[in-house]
């Protein structure tokens, strides 16, 4: 039972990161590969204010607006230029290989080759039907539960919501409905970037130690969760991550641990081959 | 070791590399974000052919095989098992997949075989790697041989690559490589041509995975190890870097973008390192990475072509009348029967359904019409007709055959043929080629074809290019035939297309509102001349938004409303049913 305990805190990062990644991606149409390395970046901040004696739960609003400050500085200075040339989706994948280089080496060219830990306290233990978590793997747990509410609150019941899911869509008759699409991409890409800033400090908080390469594997997690999902569908990466989480921790517990990411990797490759679109995707 | 040795044989098997993934990325449009791991599987399967078995060798370290085989059996296993690694993948880069999703794909891929082949030592020694692989016809390592055979073995190297360089050629400039090209400006329509886009991907990913293969084992014979740190994925994007700035669909600037980034980089890199030794070990490295990460974005911004852009082939009309040469297509049904049949035929999308149980059948030799209003299902009808949409339900009938599971290219092989509503020619093909393109049968169309060389085709090559001239003139488009298709105006682009479909010598046409945008002359031209055509014995099924066109060329026409078929007739009988007047010609 203890990884069940693993793969739910495992799905938790990787929710926030795969809504994150699959919103960005429904909406702004850019499949975004440098997200885990905005995610390391973000970490890194929180370290650096965490290393002056911050509490690093404070630390974590950094985190949060450095991803949300790099993302919407992403796309205005390089994917909607690129976009408003009219490029075509490939070479905006291969920009964004280009844009991970920049982002993963700087911050190895800053950091250095070492890992780094937070300096914080992991709290007390927590045993729950077998599985054994420690206080602040329960926040993680928490703060991604309350994401996911919140997210679906969004969808759901706010007008810039609405304006996110018709601007997926079709973006042209957004636009022509009088959706200000542009706005609602620069909106979205702060957001998403705000859910890739968090997962990294969570992620960051979660393994304990952490180097800019950190998030490599972290990311064929997070394109797992989004294509198990179909790409584009929030509640499809909230029931990816849980998937992959799950399966990988769990697996784990079977096999030899360096091997659980195959799973995710079948998963992927699986679902590629059968159904590009997803499990909750039914439109071509 | 000498310096130019290591310069030489790094140019060598990075521009081997590079040419692999030009005939895949340049040419093909295949984005292979992969294409490291067929390096890498080169490198291994060289090596431990080379190896003696790994208790014989020391013990230290672990491996499948260990075969002793002599030079150049290693090499070749290396290049077989490339071009073997691709057949798995070739799933990825079907009819049905995104290029980016199938990119995506294959960049997972590259990174957990990179895990595994670390964490599973048995396979190939781990993160440690194999290691003493023995040079070609020596018992030992490169390191400890003679500077003659060192410098002979630079110079095998770059003969290799003069043979990969002429293979890749060949192949690109054959009438297979124009499909190729085809194939990566525009791959729907080119299924719609009669393109077998997974064969042709399959094609691509095998012989480039064999060049990779072959790099990979002329690599590790060099440097006498290969660890997984030596093809992590990002070692693609360098590849990637160097196509795109020595220029995509270039050969030459895929050797000339080998030099300047993948060995030009090492060099910078080494020279800076030399003189500055109290740099901090991580440095360096980082920020080449970052450098690779700025020149991608650069050059795709400021010079997408890259530094030798593809150049652009003329193709001269033939000196004497090459027509009729070769037989054209059959047309076995007679007059008046019907050659195209739709039987309770559905379409949905989601919960939307596009074509709601429709029954149609269109005779040998009629222009046929269809028309109604917008979102009426007239273009849905027609990619089902023609395969670029799977039937939801019904059957669709084609000369007396069901094909309704055939796919695109296999209808139009049998001369079911269509046209697109939004522009679709092939963008970097001149307006020659893109008919060209289209003609069926042509023998260097075929991957043999092609490498057997242009003495095989040129006949074929000839006769179709004659045939295309024809038609370019008789629509007046003499002075653009060798301009790219993708500068011509709205209405050009439009005739290019039906010129196209043409070459194709199709039985039925199922033409998407070709006159939209069309100058009112130029519409009537082609108006006449599809009538002419069907006079002929072609048949013709033509969405259309002009009434005052349809009136004056179809007979009969087709309304459609709601993804149904409301009515059937001449004009003069439509203009009489209510109904009809009220779905569409009022509203």
């Amino acid at each position: 039972m203890p990884s069940v305990g693993f793969g739910l805190i495992t799905a938790a990062v990787l929710a926030i990161a795969a809504v994150g990644f699959t919103l960005q991606f429904a909406v702004t149409n850019v499949l975004n590969l440098a997200f885990a390395s905005i995610m390391t970046l973000a970490a890194f901040v929180a370290y650096w204010i965490n290393q002056t004696g911050v509490s690093i739960w404070i630390a974590l609003i950094a985190s949060i607006a450095a991803g949300a400050l790099i993302s919407v500085a992403l796309n205005y200075f390089v994917y909607s230029p690129f976009q408003r040339r009219g490029s075509a989706p490939i070479t905006l994948v291969i920009v964004s290989l280009g844009m991970a280089l920049i982002l993963e080496f700087g911050t190895s060219a800053i950091v250095g080759g070492i890992s780094v830990s937070y300096n914080m306290s992991q709290g007390s233990t927590v045993k729950f039907a077998g599985m054994i978590l420690t206080t602040v793997q329960l926040i993680i747990i928490a703060i991604s539960v309350v994401v996911m509410a919140g997210v679906y609150a969004l969808l759901r019941y706010t007008k810039l919501g609405k304006a996110m899911r018709a601007t997926a869509a079709n973006r042209m008759l957004a636009r022509n409905s009088g959706i200000r699409a542009s706005r609602v991409i620069a909106i979205t890409w702060a957001l998403t970037g705000a859910l890739c800033g968090l997962a990294g400090i969570v992620f960051a908080i979660d393994v304990q130690s952490f180097d800019p390469t950190s998030t490599d594997i972290f990311l064929i997690l997070i394109l797992a969760a989004v294509f198990l999902g179909g790409p584009g569908h929030a509640y499809g990466a909230m029931l990816g991550a849980l998937v992959i989480g799950l399966a990988t921790e769990v697996s784990a517990a079977y096999i030899q641990s360096d091997y659980k990411y195959v799973v995710a990797f079948v998963i992927l490759l699986a679902m590629l081959a059968v159904r590009p679109t997803g499990l909750l995707g039914t439109r071509t | 070791m000498l310096y130019l040795i290591i310069l030489l044989v790094y140019t060598a098997v990075d521009a081997m590399a590079c040419l692999g993934l030009s005939q895949q990325f340049g040419v093909a449009g295949v984005t292979n974000f992969g294409f490291i791991i067929f390096q890498a599987a080169g490198a291994y399967v060289a090596a431990v052919l080379a190896l003696p078995s790994d208790t014989a060798n020391g013990g230290f370290q672990t491996y499948i095989g260990g075969f002793s085989l002599p030079f150049p059996l290693p090499w070749i296993g290396a290049a077989v098992a490339g071009g073997l690694l691709a057949l798995p993948f070739t799933f990825l880069v079907g009819r049905r997949l995104r290029g980016d999703y199938a990119a995506v794909g294959l960049l997972v891929t590259a990174v957990l075989l990179n895990l595994l082949v670390v964490n599973y030592r048995p396979l190939f020694n781990g993160a440690a790697g194999t290691s003493l692989v023995p040079a070609p016809l020596q018992s030992g390592m490169f390191v400890g041989t003679s500077n003659g055979y060192q410098f002979g073995f630079a110079i095998g190297g770059l003969i290799l690559v003069v043979a990969v360089f002429w293979f890749v050629r060949r192949i690109t400039e054959s009438p297979y490589g124009r499909t190729l090209r085809a194939m990566r400006d525009n791959d729907k329509v080119a299924d719609s041509l009669g393109k077998n886009l997974v064969a042709l991907r399959t094609g691509v990913l095998v012989t480039g995975g064999a060049i990779a293969g072959l790099s990979g084992a002329i690599l590790v014979s060099f440097i006498g190890v290969w660890d997984p740190a030596a093809w992590s994925y990002a070692e693609t994007i360098v590849l990637f870097t160097a196509i795109i700035v020595g220029g995509a669909g270039n050969h030459l600037g895929a050797l000339l973008g080998a030099v300047l980034v993948p060995v030009g980089f090492e060099e910078v890199t080494r020279f800076i390192s030399n003189n500055n030794p109290s740099l901090p070990p991580n440095l360096l490295p980082s920020l080449q990475w970052v450098a690779i990460g700025l020149l991608i974005t650069i050059f795709l911004w400021l010079r997408p072509q890259g530094v030798l852009p593809e150049r652009r082939r003329v193709i001269v009309p033939p000196a004497r009348d090459a027509t009729g040469a070769r037989p054209t297509r059959q047309r076995p049904a007679p007059e008046g029967t019907e050659v195209l049949k739709a039987a309770d035929v559905s379409k949905d999308f989601g919960g939307v359904r596009a074509v709601a149980n429709v029954s149609l059948s269109v005779s040998k030799g009629t222009l046929t019409g269809l028309i109604g209003p917008n979102g009426a299902g007239k273009s849905t009808l027609l990619s089902v007709l023609a395969g670029t949409e799977k039937v939801s339900g019904g059957r669709i009938s084609y000369m007396g055959q069901d094909v309704t599971a055939l796919p695109a290219y296999r209808r139009a092989r049998v001369g079911l043929v269509r046209t697109f509503q939004l522009a679709s020619e092939f963008k970097r093909l001149t307006v020659v080629e893109n008919l060209l393109s289209a003609v069926p049968g042509n023998r260097g169309d075929s991957f043999t074809g092609a490498l057997i060389g242009r003495r095989y085709w040129r006949g074929d090559e000839a006769a179709a290019a004659a045939r295309a001239y024809q038609l370019i003139e008789s629509f007046g488009l003499r002075d653009k035939a060798n301009e790219y298709a993708g500068n011509l105006s709205g209405g050009q682009r439009r005739l290019v297309e039906i010129m196209r479909a043409l070459m194709t010598e199709p039985d039925v046409l199922l033409l998407d509102e070709p006159m939209a945008g069309v100058h009112p002359e130029l519409a009537r031209q082609i108006g006449e001349a599809l009538q002419e055509l069907c006079r002929q014995g072609m048949t013709i099924l033509m969405v259309e938004h002009e009434l005052a066109i349809v009136d004056e060329l179809c007979d009969p026409v087709i309304v459609m409303a709601d993804g149904q078929v409301l009515a059937q007739g001449t004009m003069a009988e439509l203009r009489d049913r209510s109904e009809v007047v009220e779905a569409y010609l009022v509203g």
